[in-house]
């Protein structure tokens, strides 16, 4: 019942709010806003290639999936900070359950990685990944600096990271787990952990390493195994790896020309509308396109930071930070993958990969830093 | 304790900070690789990107057709349908296959070989199941294409012999490409995945046959599915052939040939139908042709070869050999019991007895004997021996055919009679020295220029060839053999044909198949003409006079006349015990037993135009078997000529 009275105040809250509409609006990271769109578009007219210069199947339904997620990113935006912070267990319990259900009821290639609810499919793994961060936000909101360093502090934790981490890996999907699992260990790390227990716990994961190699199923074996030498497979697995960096170094340093990739339109490159669809941008534009998408990504990233120093609250500055790395690590997985630094682990580029999930969670965790943004005034609630 | 929240404040903007460098870190990891592939490695991977997408493909050209004079077709090209799959857009390769095997003809041997091929090559690569479908197949398998994902077709070519039958040995055959021929240089590598002649004129001119491949550039996608083609060399085709032969005096002679002396009779009759089940060696000779023997029994065509030749080019005109094969049966895919049949039937249909058959020439060589007496000087139309129907020679006794001996002969009478005993004299005194020098001159126990594979070169044995081989001195007794044809010499019924055209024309005449090859000008044999006449009024009298061996085969043609000589060929001794039973005529004998009917023959005798040589193996006299068959073909000759 505690946590039900703020929902019935939050109604209030937003009428207040209306009444100070000039700092509304300049109170909006706009700038923030429009890097994101200007991916997103990117993301369309890359698809529209992928397709061979056609709106269908990808470019029109991600220009329709922007729109959306901006939609959603005001709503949450609107929602104020407190609620957010005040329900975050609420968040995690009804993403630890639809993991859950996942079980039972998901449908998939394989792994039981989605939600088909009439024509319309659901990655619970990726809102997963949100309220962890919101969950662990709103933890460390709570903690005093003294129980900071009290290793007993950190046993809920481990709890509210490695549950839905472990339904994420017996999915399974380890991408995205190892997303979570980074994006978790970037905000507690911000929000202060004692330096000693960080070193312990990097140690801790430097011994668990051939544990968990033993763990890992034969085809993730199989991804690594080839990605420390393609040549092992070059028809199989090694197969995306080598046409990937084939296509995006024979792009050189202007690319091929839009709708010109060789590699893409011909079908050497796999997956080119999701996972290698930096491949093909490297292709079409080459490297003056890498760096045109890469420097948009970092500015979102350092946007997220900077705006998380002019933040007051210890949770819209977690918060704010678990996004920016989410973000950082998205990027820098997926294009180290394609690029052939890291194996092949199914990590989307987001706002450009075709896929709804991946995108809403961008908007939604943009949502929740506009909304702390929005709610400063908040802080001595 | 508002110092330590002031403090965690500090650590978290620091820890944020620190987030800040990871992500520059990062970043600049990135475009470090992406510069080093996009700029410093990026004319390498372009290179990679440009043998992704191309491949060069060979662009096989069309296989040169083969004509007789005429410019009827022997051997050509019709449009055949190549069936591929690609094993990667079948949900089961297997299951695929055996659906196509209910469709068409696949065995489960070449399911096995490609289920094998299948796991050795990349997926996305499209394998050809058969490349000989016809419209109808194609037409059964695209029926069911949408259950068959992956399945494609190509116009290919497949070679045709519309003559069939008529040709198989002439033509031969072609194959696919074997490892032994590619060692001997008989295919090329570049075009192993096509077929290369097997046998006769598509082998021996397989180089002019199969034409200059062409090459294609292909873009591909991925899957190695061709998404746009451009030649870069256009595939050159193989060279027409132009044969000198007459298809349809080959077809004459074969079925002359093959009728023999015999009756021909339905294949439904009910004798024949009891014959085929009651004797296993009529049922296996049978090729869907059988005739009623003097005796009334079911036999099956006549074996032996006839070869007509242009004695003034030395143009072959017809070159037939029975039994035969169909050569459309042998070329590509070659069913197993197709070549069972072949291959067990009793009288090898597979092979040419035209080149390869080497038969004892017996009285058809006394021609040669008798010029190496009269060149020699020995012998002239004045010298005459007596024949009493055997000759002594120490303890052996050498018999005349004819019991009890033709009395006094000269070599016209000799010839004309075919008298054993005059040649075993004028032999005796020749020796065997110069009648082998003789056979050479006139082409004997020498494979000739035509250029056929494996064509055989006979024998003609000398003192000196049994001595190297036999490893004994020549004896007087195998001269006088020799001199009627039979011991150690043979020869193929091309020599036979080359020998009479000599002969007719006493220049050294060569056979050939090519039309306007081989025209070089004929030396002269270095016979005095004296010599020849001769030699030719004898084989004049052999057809034409009273008591010729072949005067029931002359020409009913006006103004046309034959010469010829007649030979029967003993296959083996007549025994005592057939002797004391009867047994003497070759009709009463099995078949492989009986003798070989020889007969070599010109005409017109005044201006000699085409020479011919007849041998109907196991067919018993020359005279009855051989001869009426050189009159017939002549007769269809000339009667076409006019």
């Amino acid at each position: 019942m505690k946590y039900l009275s703020p929902l019935i105040q939050s109604f209030d809250l937003s009428l207040e709010k209306r009444e100070t509409a000039d700092s509304w609006v300049g109170a909006t990271p706009w700038l923030m806003i429009f890097v994101a769109v200007a991916i997103g578009l990117i993301g369309v007219g890359a698809l529209y290639s992928a397709a061979h210069g056609a709106w269908q199947p990808w470019a029109l339904m991600h220009a329709i999936r922007l729109a959306l997620g901006l939609l959603a990113m005001a709503i949450v935006a609107l929602l104020p900070i407190r609620f957010i912070r005040r329900f975050a267990l609420l968040w995690w319990l009804m993403a630890i359950a639809a993991l859950g259900m996942l079980e039972f009821f998901g449908t998939g290639k394989g792994a039981d990685r989605w939600f088909a609810l009439g024509g319309i499919t659901l990655q619970p793994s990726e809102p997963a990944k949100l309220a962890v961060l919101v969950m662990l936000a709103a933890y460390f909101h709570e903690l005093s600096a003294d129980r900071m360093r009290q290793i007993r502090s950190y046993i809920p934790v481990l709890l509210i990271v490695f549950l839905p981490f472990a339904q994420i890996v017996l999915q399974p999907d380890l991408g995205t787990a190892v997303m979570l699992f980074l994006a978790a260990a970037v905000v507690i790390f911000v929000a202060g952990i004692p330096r000693w227990m960080v070193m312990t716990l990097m140690s801790m994961g430097l011994a668990a390493i051939p544990v968990a190699w033993s763990m890992l199923y034969a085809y993730q074996k199989n991804r690594i195994l080839v990605f420390l030498n393609p040549d092992l497979d070059a028809l199989g697995a090694g197969y995306q790896i080598t046409q990937s960096k084939i296509a995006l170094g024979s792009g050189g340093f202007v690319g091929k020309g839009y709708l010109q990739g060789s590699q893409s339109h011909l079908e050497f490159l796999p997956e080119r509308q999701t996972d290698f669809i930096f491949t093909m941008i490297g292709e079409e534009f080459g490297f003056m396109g890498c760096m045109i998408v890469l420097g948009l990504y970092t500015l979102l990233v350092f946007l997220l930071i900077y705006y998380s120093f002019q933040m007051r609250m210890t949770f819209s500055r977690l918060v704010t930070i678990g996004v920016a790395a989410t973000i950082s690590f998205y990027v820098s997985i997926n294009t180290a993958m394609v690029s052939g630094l890291l194996p092949v682990v199914g990590v989307p580029l987001p706002l450009i990969s075709y896929g709804g999930t991946a995108m809403m969670v961008v908007f939604l965790g943009l949502g929740l830093v506009i909304s702390a943004m929005l709610n400063e005034h908040d802080i001595h609630e | 304790m508002a110092r330590k929240a002031r403090q965690l404040e500090h650590m978290l903007s620091r820890r944020s900070l620190l987030l800040g460098g990871v992500q520059v870190g990062l970043t600049s990891a990135l475009v470090g690789r992406l510069f080093y592939l996009q700029a410093i490695e990026s004319n390498r991977y372009e290179d990679l990107s440009k043998r992704n997408r191309f491949d060069y493909q060979v662009v096989p050209p069309s296989r040169g057709r083969i004509f007789d004079i005429q410019g009827r077709l022997l051997a050509g090209n019709a449009e055949a349908y190549a069936l591929n799959i690609v094993p990667s857009y079948t949900s089961d390769l297997y299951k695929s296959l055996q659906t196509l095997a209910s469709l068409i003809a696949l065995s489960p041997a070449t399911i096995a070989r490609l289920m094998e091929l299948a796991e050795n090559q990349a997926s996305f690569l499209p394998l050809t199941i058969r490349d000989d479908l016809n419209q109808r197949e194609v037409a059964r398998v695209a029926v069911r294409g949408p259950e068959l994902p992956g399945v494609s077709f190509d116009r290919v070519e497949k070679r045709i012999y519309p003559q069939g039958l008529l040709t198989g040995h002439l033509t031969g055959y072609v194959g696919r490409v074997s490892e032994d021929d590619l060692a001997a240089g008989r295919a090329l590598p570049e075009l192993a995945h096509l077929y290369n002649g097997k046998s006769g004129v598509e082998r021996t001119f397989e180089p002019n046959l199969r034409g200059t491949m062409g090459q294609e550039r292909v873009l591909v996608n991925a899957f190695g599915r061709p998404i746009k083609r451009t030649i870069e060399t256009a595939a050159v085709a193989g060279d027409d052939m132009h044969l000198t032969i007459d298809i349809n005096l080959q077809s004459y002679a074969m079925s002359i040939l093959q009728r023999g002396r015999n009756k021909p009779i339905s294949m439904d009759s009910a004798k024949v139908k009891r014959a085929l089940a009651q004797d296993p060696e009529l049922a296996a000779s049978n090729d869907g042709l059988v005739f009623e023997d003097a005796v009334g029994r079911i036999v099956p065509p006549e074996a032996g070869s006839v070869i007509v030749i242009d004695v003034e080019s030395g143009a072959l005109k017809a070159l037939v050999s029975a039994p035969v094969f169909d050569p459309n049966i042998l070329s590509g895919r070659v069913r197993h019991d197709d070549w069972q049949v072949l291959v067990k039937h009793p009288r090898t249909p597979l092979l040419d007895r035209s080149i390869k058959g080497q038969y004892a020439p017996g009285s058809v060589f006394k021609m040669v004997v008798a010029l190496a007496a009269l060149e020699a000087g020995i012998i002239d139309t004045g010298t005459h021996f007596s024949c009493p129907g055997h000759r002594d020679l120490g303890d052996a006794r050498f018999h005349c055919w004819k019991r009890h001996g033709h009395g006094q002969v000269n070599i016209l009478d000799a010839l004309e009679q075919s008298c054993d005993v005059f040649f075993y004299e004028v032999a005796l005194k020749v020796g065997i020295e110069d009648i082998a020098d003789m056979a050479k001159r006139f082409g004997i126990g020498q494979i000739t220029d035509i250029m056929l594979p494996d064509e055989k070169p006979g024998l003609m044995p000398t003192k000196r060839w049994k001595q190297n081989t036999v490893g004994e001195q020549w004896t007087l007794g195998e001269t006088v053999v020799a001199s009627i044809g039979q011991g150690y010499v043979l020869t193929t019924p091309l020599q036979l044909a080359v020998m009479t055209a000599r002969l007719a024309k006493g220049r050294e005449i060569t056979p050939h198949l090519m039309d306007g090859g081989n025209a070089k000008t004929a030396s002269d044999l270095g016979i005095s003409e004296a010599s020849l006449s001769i030699v030719r009024r004898g084989m004049q009298a052999v057809v034409s006079g009273r008591y010729g061996t072949a005067n029931q085969s002359q020409l009913d043609l006006a103004g046309i006349k034959m010469a010829g000589k007649t030979g029967t060929v003993q296959v083996r001794r007549i025994t005592a015990e057939e002797r004391a039973r009867g047994i003497t005529k070759n009709i009463n004998r099995p078949w492989k037993f009986r003798d070989h009917a020889l007969f070599v023959g010109y005409a017109p005798v005044e201006k000699p135009k085409y020479a011919i040589a007849v041998v109907v193996e196991h067919g018993g006299s020359g005279s009855v078997q051989a001869a009426p068959i050189a009159r017939d073909v002549m007769t269809y000759l000339f009667e076409q000529d006019i």
